[in-house]
C-alpha cells in the first residue's frame, strides 16, 4: 500500500515537472498582446497619484517590473537595459517606467534605486509605485510568487511594451539582447515588425527556410513548385509541337 | 465555315454564360446592399455570396473567350467538337458542384480561397471545402483539355514559331500568322501554364486535407501558386476577347482585315512572357517574398500590359479616326468595350506600382480596377461577340434606336457603378466588408449608390439576354 502511494506521488511528481518544462518561455511572451494594460493609478512624487494613461498618451512606454528588495535579476536587469538603451537610434520615441511590484516599496525606495543607477535626472526614465498591483500585474499576465525562505520574490525579468493607446504591443521575457530590443521598441511605436513561422518538420515544400540563428531565408524546394507550372508548359508546348509535325510529314510523305 | 454542330454548342454556351451572369449580377447587388445596409445578410451568407459572385464571373467569362475563340478558329483550323462537347459538361458538373459548396455548403472563403481559409472556415458543412476543391478541379480538367486541344489544332497547321509569329520579327515573312492565331497561341499557352498551376495548387490542398496533419504546406508557396493561376486567368480570359476583336473588328466595320506586324508580334510576345511573372505584384505584403520578386512583379505588370494595349488601342484608333465605319452593335461593343478595358488596365498598373499598392492595397480601388477591365470590358467584347454570332443568320444589323437606349443604360449604370468603387478606394475604404463600421460610414453610402447604378446595367443586361438568347434558341432548335 505504501508503495503505491509512493509511485503515484512520484508519477503525478513528473507529470508536473514535464508539463512545467513543456511551458516555453516564448508562448509566456504571446499572452495579452494587442490586450489594454490595466490603467493603473501611479504614484510618480509626492503630489496626487497619476493615471498610467497620461503617460503612455504622452510617449509609448516600456514597462519594467522589478522590486527594490530584490537580490536576484532585478539589477542586473536594469543595468543591461539602461547599457542597451543608451545605443539606439529613435531614443525619443518611447519612455521607460519601472514599476515596483512589491507593495513594501514606497516611492522613496524607487527614488533611492534611481539614483543608485544614475537615472534620476533622466527624463527619460520614470520610477513610479502602484497600489493596483494585483489588477497591474493580471492584465500583463505577470505572476510573482514570494518565496517565504528567502524573503524574495521569485518572478521573471519582464519588458512590457504599452503603445499610445495603452495597448500591450510585446513582451519580452528575460535579459535580451540589442535587436529584440530594437523589435520590441519598433512595435510600441507601431511600426511593422517582420515574424516568421517556426520550423515544422511537415512542411516540406517551403519557398524559403529562416534560419533564426543568422536571420537569414535559404531558399527553399517550395521555389520549384511555383516554376514548375511555366516549365511543363514549355515540355507540353514543345511535345506537342513536334508530335504533331511529325506526323504531318509522315502523311506527307506516305501520300 | 462553321458546321452546325458548332453553331448549336456555341449557341448553348452563349445561353448558359447569359444565364450564370445574371444570378452573378444578383448576387453582386445583394452584397453593394448589405454594404449599404439596406438589406441585413448575416456574414455567412454575405460571404458564400462573395464567393459565388466572383468564381462565377471568372469561369463563365474565360469559358464565353474560349467558346468565341473556338469558334472562330474554324475559319483557320479544325477543332475538336468532340473537347468543345466534354468542357461544356464538365463546366456546368463543375459549376453545380461549386454553386452546392457555397449556397448548401457555406463555402465562404471567397474566388481567391487563399490558403489556410478553406481548412478554417466556420459556419459552413464539414463538406463544402472537399466539394469546393472538388467543383475546381473538375473545371480545371474541362479547361485544361480544351486548350491543349485548340493548341495542338493550331501547331497542326503552324509550327511553334509561326505559331508566335517570330517571323514577322524578321523582314518580308514568307508565312503569314493571321494576328487572331498569334493572340490565342499566345493566350492558350498562359492558360494552360495557369491551369497546371491551379493543378498543383490543388493537389497540395487534397494532400494536406487528406494528410491528418502529417503534411502542412507552406503559406507563401500557396499564396504564390493561387495568384499565378487566379491573376493569370482572369488577365487571359480578357486576351481571349481580344483575338477575337482583332478577327472581327475591322470586318464588321467593313474594313480591310488586319495584319500581324512586326509591332504587333512583338507586343503580343512581350504579354506571353511577362504575364506569368505580373502576378507577383499580389504579394507585395509578403515581406519574406525577395526584394527582387516584388521588383519582378511591378516591372512585369507594366511589360505585360503596355505593349499589348498599345498595339490594340493604335490599331482600333487608326481603324476609326477619319474613317466611314458601318458602325453595328457589335463594333459599338467592341470600341467601348477597349476604352473599358485601357481604362481599368490603368488603375490596374496604379495599383501594380509599389509606392501607390501601400496606399490602395485592399481597398476598394481593387475591385474598382478588376470590374471596370471586367464589367467595362471582357464583358462588352463577349457580348459583342454574341450579338455578332446571334445575328449572323438574320440581316439586322443596322443600330437601332432601342439598341442606343440599351446601351446608355449598359454605360450610365456601368460609369456609376465603377465610380462608387473608385471614390471609396481614393478615400482608403477597405474591400471585402460584410458592413461598415461607423469610421467607414461613406463606404455603406457609396455601397448604395453602386448598388442603384448596377440595378441600371443590370436591365441593359436582362435586354441583351432577352435579344440574344432568342435568336440563339432559335439557331439551336433549327434544323440547318
Amino acid at each position: 500500500m505504501f508503495k503505491n502511494i509512493v509511485f503515484i506521488i512520484l508519477t503525478i511528481s513528473f507529470l508536473k515537472t514535464t508539463s512545467a518544462q513543456t511551458v516555453s518561455p516564448s508562448l509566456k511572451e504571446e499572452s495579452d498582446i494587442y490586450e489594454k494594460i490595466y490603467d493603473a493609478p501611479l504614484i510618480l512624487d509626492e503630489t496626487q497619484p497619476t493615471p498610467l494613461h497620461e503617460l503612455y498618451n504622452t510617449k509609448p512606454l516600456l514597462v519594467v517590473l522589478i522590486f527594490t528588495r530584490c537580490t536576484g535579476v532585478c539589477n542586473p536587469f536594469l543595468l543591461r537595459l539602461k547599457e542597451s538603451l543608451q545605443f539606439k537610434a529613435k531614443k525619443d520615441s518611447f519612455n521607460v517606467l519601472v514599476m515596483s511590484f512589491d507593495p513594501r516599496d514606497s516611492i522613496k525606495d524607487m527614488n533611492l534605486l534611481a539614483r543608485r543607477f544614475a537615472l534620476e535626472d533622466n527624463n527619460q526614465w520614470i520610477f513610479a509605485v502602484t497600489d493596483s498591483i494585483p489588477k497591474l500585474n493580471q492584465s500583463i499576465s505577470f505572476y510573482p510568487v514570494w518565496d517565504s525562505i528567502r524573503n524574495q520574490y521569485d518572478h521573471d525579468a519582464l519588458l512590457v511594451g504599452v503603445n499610445n493607446e495603452g495597448y500591450i504591443t510585446k513582451k519580452l521575457i528575460g535579459m535580451r539582447g540589442g535587436h529584440d530590443l530594437d523589435l520590441l521598441i519598433a512595435s510600441v511605436n507601431n511600426v511593422f515588425s517582420p515574424t516568421y513561422r517556426l520550423p515544422n518538420k511537415n512542411v516540406l515544400f517551403s519557398c524559403f527556410n529562416y534560419d533564426p540563428k543568422t536571420g537569414k531565408n535559404k531558399l527553399g524546394l517550395g521555389l520549384l513548385f511555383i516554376a514548375l507550372p511555366a516549365i511543363l508548359t514549355v515540355l507540353i508546348l514543345i511535345v506537342i509541337g513536334f508530335s504533331v509535325r511529325s506526323k504531318a510529314s509522315e502523311l506527307e510523305e506516305s501520300s | 465555315m462553321a458546321s452546325i454542330k458548332l453553331n448549336k454548342i456555341t449557341s448553348v454556351w452563349i445561353i448558359s454564360v447569359l444565364l450564370l451572369f445574371i444570378v452573378s449580377i444578383v448576387l453582386g447587388i445583394l452584397m453593394r446592399l448589405n454594404q449599404g445596409e439596406v438589406i441585413s445578410q448575416s456574414p455567412i451568407t454575405f460571404y458564400s455570396n462573395m464567393t459565388t459572385h466572383g468564381l462565377t464571373m471568372i469561369g463563365i467569362w474565360f469559358v464565353a473567350g474560349m467558346a468565341a475563340v473556338n469558334y472562330i478558329m474554324e475559319r483557320y483550323v479544325k477543332t475538336s467538337y468532340t473537347v468543345n462537347v466534354l468542357a461544356l459538361v464538365l463546366t456546368v458538373i463543375g459549376i453545380l458542384m461549386f454553386w452546392a459548396s457555397t449556397f448548401i455548403g457555406h463555402f465562404h472563403s471567397a474566388w481567391t480561397f487563399l490558403y489556410p481559409l478553406p481548412f478554417k472556415e466556420m459556419g459552413s458543412e464539414t463538406w463544402a471545402t472537399l466539394m469546393f476543391l472538388g467543383s475546381l478541379t473538375v473545371l480545371g480538367i474541362g479547361w485544361l483539355i480544351w486548350s491543349i486541344s485548340l493548341m495542338t489544332q493550331i501547331l497542326k497547321k503552324y509550327s511553334i514559331p509561326q505559331a508566335l509569329a517570330w517571323q514577322h520579327l524578321r523582314k518580308n515573312p514568307t508565312v503569314e500568322t493571321p494576328p487572331f492565331i498569334l493572340i490565342s497561341m499566345i493566350t492558350l499557352i498562359g492558360v494552360i501554364a495557369c491551369l497546371l498551376a491551379a493543378v498543383v495548387l490543388l493537389v497540395l490542398f487534397y494532400a494536406e486535407y487528406f494528410s491528418n496533419g502529417n503534411f502542412v504546406n507552406d503559406a507563401l508557396l500557396m499564396k504564390n501558386l493561387t495568384y499565378f493561376f487566379g491573376h493569370t486567368i482572369a488577365n487571359e480570359m480578357l486576351y481571349l476577347g481580344l483575338a477575337v476583336i482583332y478577327e472581327l473588328f475591322s470586318e464588321v466595320s467593313g474594313r480591310p482585315k488586319w495584319k500581324t506586324t512586326w509591332y504587333v508580334a512583338l507586343a503580343w510576345n512581350c504579354t506571353l512572357v511577362f504575364i506569368l511573372t505580373a502576378f507577383f505584384h499580389h504579394l507585395y505584403m509578403d515581406f519574406v517574398q525577395p526584394q527582387g520578386f516584388q521588383i519582378i512583379g511591378q516591372l512585369a505588370s507594366y511589360f505585360a500590359s503596355l505593349p499589348a494595349a498599345g498595339v490594340t488601342v493604335f490599331s482600333i484608333f487608326i481603324a476609326v479616326y477619319r474613317t466611314r465605319i458601318k458602325w453595328s452593335l457589335t463594333n459599338l461593343l467592341f470600341f467601348i468595350g477597349v476604352i473599358g478595358w485601357v481604362i481599368g488596365g490603368l488603375a490596374a498598373v496604379i495599383d501594380s506600382t509599389i509606392s501607390n499598392n501601400i496606399v490602395l492595397h485592399n481597398t476598394l480601388w481593387v475591385p474598382a480596377h478588376f470590374h471596370t477591365y471586367n464589367a467595362m470590358g471582357n464583358v462588352l467584347f463577349s457580348l459583342g461577340f454574341f450579338y455578332w454570332f446571334s445575328i449572323q443568320f438574320s440581316d439586322k444589323t443596322k443600330v437601332k434606336k432601342s439598341t442606343t437606349l440599351t446601351l446608355a443604360l449598359l454605360l450610365i449604370g456601368g460609369i456609376g457603378f465603377l465610380l462608387a468603387f473608385y471614390i471609396g478606394g481614393a478615400e482608403s475604404i477597405p474591400r471585402r466588408y460584410s458592413i461598415y463600421p461607423s469610421e467607414l460610414s461613406i463606404g455603406a453610402s457609396l455601397a448604395t449608390i453602386g448598388a442603384a447604378f448596377a440595378s441600371i446595367y443590370f436591365i441593359a443586361i436582362l435586354i441583351f439576354f432577352f435579344n440574344i438568347s432568342k435568336r440563339c434558341l432559335k439557331i439551336l432548335f433549327s434544323s440547318s
